[in-house]
């Protein structure tokens, strides 16, 4: 039973991470993204590759991961400079599209559709987290340095700057933002943190393969932010904690056939999420992220 | 002011003050649709300048071309001497030169603190430092524009006065030395009216130059400096409002009346 939930809390952190980068391109510079679990698949298979051919540490996993995350992310930079709106969500469906396509068949460094088996758990300092446990810790750990990192950002000069870009561009332009190097910037930001929860999940896993890294999961964190309230601090680990649990949450009413658990799970998913924009579009934690009707 | 006095502010720029905008023979062509035609006009120092004229005028084209936002088709905008044609807006606006929106274009989801602080925070780094200088300047714009109480208000749940002022308060903090103002008057009530001209008349005052977009002829003889009068993207006329506005020609275009 604890090992359960505590798998449930360590994959909690790890979309909690996810969401709260999406939410940081998403709800802050209005960059609507279908592609982010691509970042989070490069952080993945990065850490996978170093910790069986390279190194299992920890700290040099992250690093590189983050690294070339946020290098590979001018491909997702280079469309939302120069679309908005609709148009770059059909833009980044298809770098979601293309990324998938790369870890299924780059059999010589993802591993193919089998993908990659075996990875160790990481080394920090000389401290290997094999316990369930410990790992817990460092991804509490990791959600919250990330939160914090979030936080400094989008309460200081670079969050309003990304927000007066969102709200008008070209007012932005007008006094005097370099609206294409803080786009860049900030989708940088953004996808190397996403790798970060990447490197958890593979060293948690210990198997990673394209399965993971889905267009579903990145739907699925994209629910997470706008449940939770986009454009708001807290709302991408509320719509997280919601959406993470709720399937567990549903195996423990008793009245519910097993076999039917699955479709009874999507019914669920559906109806909340449809009440919720009806009833709070702001999301869980929102205020702000709705206009004012009049 | 009265009349009289904004004959004399008129010609008072023509010999004392210093150049420094120059728009030389300028064109701006959409496709078949000449908006702006050979236009030259200056904006001297401390100068209030109108533009007035019908609805597709070329007015604001004028402003975007100013800006940055378009670039001529031909022709030369120089500001302090430097020729302006093709640099990007953002670089023009951190020369001094700022702008307001005729759809105000406000950060409509952020507070009215955070849309004055932002336009001061230039860098595109990750952070910048300077917050308690910034602070300070923000807090003395919001009590010039009577917005102090409204700080923590998003810009989109202000009444539409306020926005106006939100707008204003803006490109004051923005440290410009040369102000665009398109219908920055318009739908004022009185009180809001007069706080809004005796603000401009004050930074005229401390230096800055402003150039108006204003419909309203009562704002034009108020404010105005000198009057720049334009038609189908042509510039017909420049001079004291006084001038410009008892001119029949004129007034006939501008009131519809070109038989």
């Amino acid at each position: 039973m604890i090992a359960y939930l505590q798998n449930i809390a360590v994959l909690f952190c790890i979309n909690a991470i996810l969401a709260l980068t999406l939410n940081f391109i998403m709800g802050y510079a209005g960059i609507y993204s279908l592609a982010h679990t691509i970042f989070f698949g490069i952080g993945a298979y990065t850490a996978a590759y170093l910790a069986l051919h390279v190194t299992d540490s920890l700290l040099v996993c992250m690093f590189a991961a983050a690294s070339l995350s946020a290098v590979i992310s001018m491909a997702l930079a280079l469309p939302a400079l120069r679309v908005r709106g609709e148009y770059f969500v059909a833009a980044s469906l298809g770098l979601q599209v293309i990324g998938v396509t790369i870890f299924a068949e780059w059999k010589s460094v993802t591993g193919g559709l089998g993908g990659m088996i075996g990875i160790p758990r990481p080394n920090l300092f000389g401290y290997v987290f094999n316990d369930d446990s410990a790992f817990l810790g460092l991804c509490v750990v990791t959600l919250l340095a990330v939160l914090g990192i979030i936080a400094l950002l989008v309460r200081g000069s670079f969050g309003r700057s990304l927000m007066a870009i969102r709200d008008s561009e070209s007012a932005a332009q007008a006094y005097g933002k370099h609206v294409n190097a803080v786009k860049t910037l900030s989708v940088a930001v953004s996808s190397g943190l996403a790798a970060i929860a990447g490197v958890l999940y593979a060293f948690y896993m210990s198997f990673i393969n394209v399965e993971g890294f889905t267009l579903e999961i990145s739907i699925l964190l994209m629910a997470m932010v706008i449940i939770g309230g986009t454009g708001t601090l807290f709302g991408p680990v509320a719509g997280a904690a919601l959406l993470m649990t709720l399937p567990a949450a549903l195996t423990y009413l008793p009245f519910l056939p097993p076999s039917e658990l699955g479709a009874i799970q999507q019914i669920v998913y559906g109806v909340v999420m449809v009440l919720l924009m009806m009833f709070r579009p702001g999301g869980l934690v929102g205020g702000r992220s709705k206009e004012k009707s009049a | 002011m009265n009349i009289e006095q904004a004959t004399q502010a008129g010609d008072r720029f023509t010999t004392q003050q210093k150049i420094l905008l120059q728009i030389r023979g300028v064109n701006k062509n959409f496709g078949g649709l000449q908006a702006i035609s050979d236009v030259t006009l200056d904006l001297p120092a401390g100068v209030i300048t109108t533009l007035v004229g019908p609805n597709g005028a070329g007015k604001t084209t004028l402003f975007n071309l100013i800006t940055g936002h378009l670039v001529p088709t031909s022709g030369s905008v120089h500001w302090l001497g430097q020729l302006l044609n093709g640099i990007e807006p953002w670089k023009i606006a951190r020369m001094g030169i700022a702008r307001t929106f005729q759809d105000l274009r406000l950060f409509s989801q952020m507070t009215v603190e955070e849309n004055v602080m932002t336009v001061m925070e230039r860098s595109s780094w990750l952070w910048q430092s300077g917050r308690a200088a910034v602070e300070k300047r923000v807090t003395e714009v919001l009590h010039e524009t009577a917005l102090i109480d409204k700080r923590k208000e998003r810009a989109v749940d202000l009444a539409y006065a306020e926005r106006k002022f939100l707008s204003l308060a803006r490109i004051m903090a923005s440290e410009a030395k040369l102000w665009l103002l398109d219908e920055p008057a318009s739908g004022l009530d009185p009180r809001s009216f007069d706080r809004f001209v005796t603000l401009l008349r004050d930074y005229a005052s401390r230096g800055i130059t402003i150039c108006i977009i204003e419909h309203n002829l009562d704002i034009v003889i108020q404010l105005s400096d000198r009057v720049a009068f334009l038609d189908q993207g042509k510039l017909l006329a420049q001079g004291s409002s006084q001038d410009i506005l008892k001119d029949p020609h004129l007034a006939a275009i501008y009131f519809g009346d070109h038989a």
